[in-house]
């Protein structure tokens, strides 16, 4: 240990005492490194476990469900209420929040924490935001090796079904309980419709460029796909009885030929980490003559 | 215009409405008994898809535009809505609750929705009932509207509770509930809703000259020789039971509640002998075309039934209104 | 024939508005409700024709309590005519006459000819023949109430009850509506009872009077015993002088001065 005058010390710890204030008062995301990381979104959540963040995420959004060691942590809202309270209490370094919520980026700016705007895309964004999100945490070889794998299991997927005659699939995530109304379909765009198109499904509302559409039982008739699935993502249990409404639509194919599928599990609607699972899924529902 | 014209007007909208839609079919499929039903895809269009929804449509249109002229003579208010009782904002809650728990069962091909949304209907009318009308000889319209304007509020403001519990899928679920679709695809539920309505127009048929005698004051009805506590009675239960059956069948399309009656009123004058059945027939028809121009002006999508009533209801009634100044 | 006997009643939030009050109308009489306001008379004359229920005493026709009676059998004995008329929908004048014979037809009965002849003489005999298809709402004060008038007179009632009748009036459809009052119960015996302010109608139009203060009987009998300046005083707090004027034919009451 170098001896160092009494005064001298004094000063140089004050100075780095001002120093380490000064750094630990920046926005670390500009250090590219994140410590305390909320992600109010389940596919950002989802994203930052797997790819090793996970020990740096504090709080998670009222809908984060997966992973399970995730479930310990604080939920602080979501989409339509976020809790900016309590989300400001626990300093975190960087919030990953939706691109649409403008009042809480204000918040955030005012409270001079940094955020991550996200986006949800269409499933090539998938790889993307992993990457790019990884960066911003600091965790890159996670993310990297993360969206690799998830790229190279789909291109698997998709060079699988290459071959195969493409099924005119019409592709259901919600309708009203009990009946044919209000049936809520995947249209030309969105992650749903890529993760069909890279299931080998033809998308039977393909030339509507709308990531929803709601359907009447005509349109379904008129539609005549060969294949309906369902896609159900809620622990609810489905009963014979329901999804006998289809029944009523006998003349459609799909119905016909017996090919109404039902999928539950929410790795279909949340666009992260495991779409390449859902993804196959989805393909050996539409193409069991294949070896999955 | 004669009641028979009205019942013309309704017959021809049952009988062409299902020939209308996004998908072209040909008749002479549909009729065709060589092709088995099951095979048969314009029969289904024409018979699963399209022929429910008419019904629907014509039992819906009726319901509401019946119980709108009875809250209107009721409450002599020509302003009142087949909701001021708070009867829709009951089913409408009952509907909510269901959605939101994500509750899945069928009964007798009736699906948990509209078996939901009526039981919230009948519930808002026993509290109403209960308050209202059990106090003393009758009630006063004025209690009756003022009990009706706070279990409405109370009961709409439950709906947005459970609305803030619920999580996305049953709030949109919800949302959709609340603009309405006459898409019912299966006869069932069209039975069902049939039942209440049926049991309401035998009450309203009790009701036509009454109706009239009672918009001129409860005193003054019974004045001349009304029974007012019993015909209220009748008159209430039998509007909230059009207004549960038509909310259930169809979500809450309320509107044609409200401008149906005047409507009806310009073209037939105010004697309920006519406004009441004349209300029911133009109100089926109504809606059925609104329906109609719902599933057709943006093929292939839909528009909800309940913005086209609006737009096309709106500035009819402006120009009825206008053109008799 | 109609009796209240010993009735009382109160509104649901108040104080009594009648206290132990007994009334005889006598078949054929027009007996006249005079008081200040408050005293009680628009609740006598609903409790004379059922629309109210006594807390105690009773009312009845012909010996027959009111309450025993239907609503239908009441409108055939007795017909209303209340200080106003809103009418909420565009009835025309000959609609609103019309519906006096609800109490006659069935439940899902259309009115007749003998119907429709019967709400033409009401209306001629009240002068609104001309405004038969005029819609009610647009008529002015004066002639809607000749018009309800004419409604209750369509009724075929044996009995009038009339809250205020000639208040909206002018002078001119005043001495009209007493005249045909007057009428009406010379030629068809039609018992009235008047509820008014006008002393002066009182004075011409009924045979006996009931002076009500405070949802008591101060007095009642023959016009010409009870309308005198001391009752006058005692009523309303006014020195008025009450005397017989030989052209009219009837006392005539003057006011002079305010005495409390």
């Amino acid at each position: 240990m170098v001896a160092i005058p009494g005064p001298l010390r004094l000063r140089a710890k004050g100075l780095g005492l001002i120093v380490a204030i000064a750094l630990s008062l920046q926005p670390s995301a500009l250090l590219g490194e994140a410590r305390r990381v909320i992600s109010i979104i389940p596919a950002t959540t989802e994203m930052l476990f797997a790819m090793g963040a996970g020990d740096r995420v504090i709080a998670i959004g009222n809908y984060d469900t997966y992973p399970p060691e995730a479930q310990k942590l604080p939920k602080v809202g979501a989409l339509i209420d976020p809790n900016v309270e309590q989300i400001l209490q626990m300093r975190p370094d960087l919030v990953v929040i939706y691109g649409t919520q403008t009042e809480l980026k204000r918040r955030l700016d005012r409270a001079n924490i940094a955020y991550y705007s996200y986006v949800h895309k269409g499933l090539s964004d998938i790889a993307q935001t992993i990457r790019s999100l990884g960066m911003r945490v600091g965790a890159d070889a996670g993310a990297n090796a993360l969206a690799s794998r998830i790229e190279q299991q789909l291109a698997d997927i998709r060079r699988r079904v290459a071959s195969q005659p493409r099924p005119k699939t019409l592709l259901v995530f919600g309708r009203e309980p009990g009946s044919l109304r209000n049936i809520d379909a995947s249209g030309g765009d969105g992650f749903l419709h890529d993760m069909l198109d890279a299931a080998g499904g033809a998308d039977v509302l393909g030339d509507i460029h709308r990531q929803s559409v709601t359907m009447s039982t005509e349109m379904v008739l008129a539609r005549a796909p060969d294949v309906i699935i369902e896609l159900r993502y809620s622990k609810d249990d489905v009963n014979n009885a329901d999804m006998s409404a289809w029944n009523r639509l006998s003349a459609v194919p799909a119905v016909k030929n017996r090919r109404v599928i039902l999928l539950t599990g929410e790795e279909f609607v949340v666009p992260g980490p495991r779409v390449a699972a859902a993804t196959r899924r989805l393909a050996a529902a539409l193409h069991p003559e294949v070896r999955w | 215009m004669t009641l028979a014209a009205f019942g013309t007007v309704t017959l021809l909208a049952c009988l062409l409405a299902p020939l209308v839609g996004s998908t072209s079919i040909s008749l002479a499929r549909v009729f065709d008994r060589s092709i088995p039903f099951a095979d048969n895809t314009d029969a289904q269009v024409f018979f699963v898809a399209r022929l429910p929804r008419v019904l629907a449509a014509a039992l819906v249109g009726a319901g509401f535009s019946l119980s709108g002229v009875v809250f209107q003579a009721l409450l002599r208010n020509p302003l009142a809505a087949p909701d001021t009782l708070g009867v829709s904002a009951g089913a409408s809650l009952g509907a909510m609750l269901v959605l939101t728990a994500h509750a899945d069962f069928t009964l007798f091909g009736v699906s948990v929705v509209p078996l939901a949304t009526f039981a919230g209907a009948l519930g808002a009318l026993a509290i109403v009932f209960v308050l209202a009308l059990a106090k003393g000889r009758g009630t006063s319209s004025t209690v009756l509207l003022l009990a009706g304007i706070a279990i409405s509020a109370l009961l709409s403001a439950a709906g947005r509770f459970i609305q803030y519990l619920s999580d996305v899928t049953g709030t949109f679920r919800t949302v959709q509930w609340l603009m309405g679709s006459l898409d019912v695809g299966s006869y069932a539920p069209i039975l069902a809703s049939l039942v209440p309505f049926g049991l309401a127009c035998i009450g309203f048929a009790t009701l036509p000259r009454i109706l009239d005698l009672i918009s001129l004051g409860e005193d003054a009805a019974e004045a001349r020789g009304v029974d007012v506590v019993r015909a209220e009675r009748v008159a209430l239960v039998s509007a909230s039971l059009s207004t549960g059956a038509a909310v259930s069948l169809g979500g809450p399309v309320l509107f044609v509640g409200i401008i149906v009656p005047h409507i009806v009123r310009r073209l037939v004058g105010a004697d309920h002998r006519l406004v009441l059945p004349a209300s029911a027939l133009f109100g089926a028809a109504l809606l059925i075309v609104c329906d109609l121009i719902a599933r057709t002006i943006i093929a292939p999508v839909e528009m909800p039934v309940g913005i086209i009533t609006a737009i096309i209801g709106g500035p009819f009634f402006l120009w009825l209104l206008f053109r008799g100044r | 024939m109609l009796q209240a006997t010993n009735v009382s009643f109160a509104y649901r939030h108040g104080a009594k508005a009648l206290d132990d009050v007994s009334v005889a109308i006598p078949r054929g009489s027009i007996v006249g409700l005079i008081g200040p306001n408050g005293s009680g008379k628009t609740t006598l004359v609903r409790l004379l024709n059922g629309t109210l229920t006594p807390s105690r005493g009773s009312v009845s026709l012909d010996d027959v309590p009111l309450s025993t009676r239907s609503r239908r059998d009441l409108a055939r004995r007795i017909a209303v005519v209340p200080q106003e008329t809103h009418v909420t929908f565009d009835f025309s004048a000959l609609d609103i006459v019309l519906m006096g014979r609800y109490a006659h037809l069935g439940a899902f009965a259309l009115e007749g000819p003998d119907d429709m002849a019967i709400a033409r003489r009401a209306l001629a005999a009240t002068g609104t023949d001309a405004l038969a298809p005029r819609q009610f709402a647009t008529l002015s004060g004066g002639e809607k109430q000749r018009v309800v008038i004419a409604g209750a007179l369509a009724q075929s009632s044996d009995i009038l009850l009339l809250d205020e009748p000639t208040t909206a009036l002018d002078v001119g459809f005043q001495f009209e509506i007493a005249s045909l009052l007057t009428r009406l119960n010379r030629d068809h015996g039609t018992t009235m009872v008047v509820s008014t302010h006008d002393l002066n109608l009182a004075a011409m139009l009924c045979t006996e009077l009931v002076l009500l203060k405070a949802g008591r009987v101060v007095a009642h009998g023959a016009t010409r015993s009870v309308l005198t300046s001391e009752n006058v005083r005692r009523l309303y707090g006014v020195e008025a002088d009450v005397t017989f004027h030989p052209r009219a034919g009837h006392l005539t009451v003057v006011p002079l001065a305010r005495t409390e």
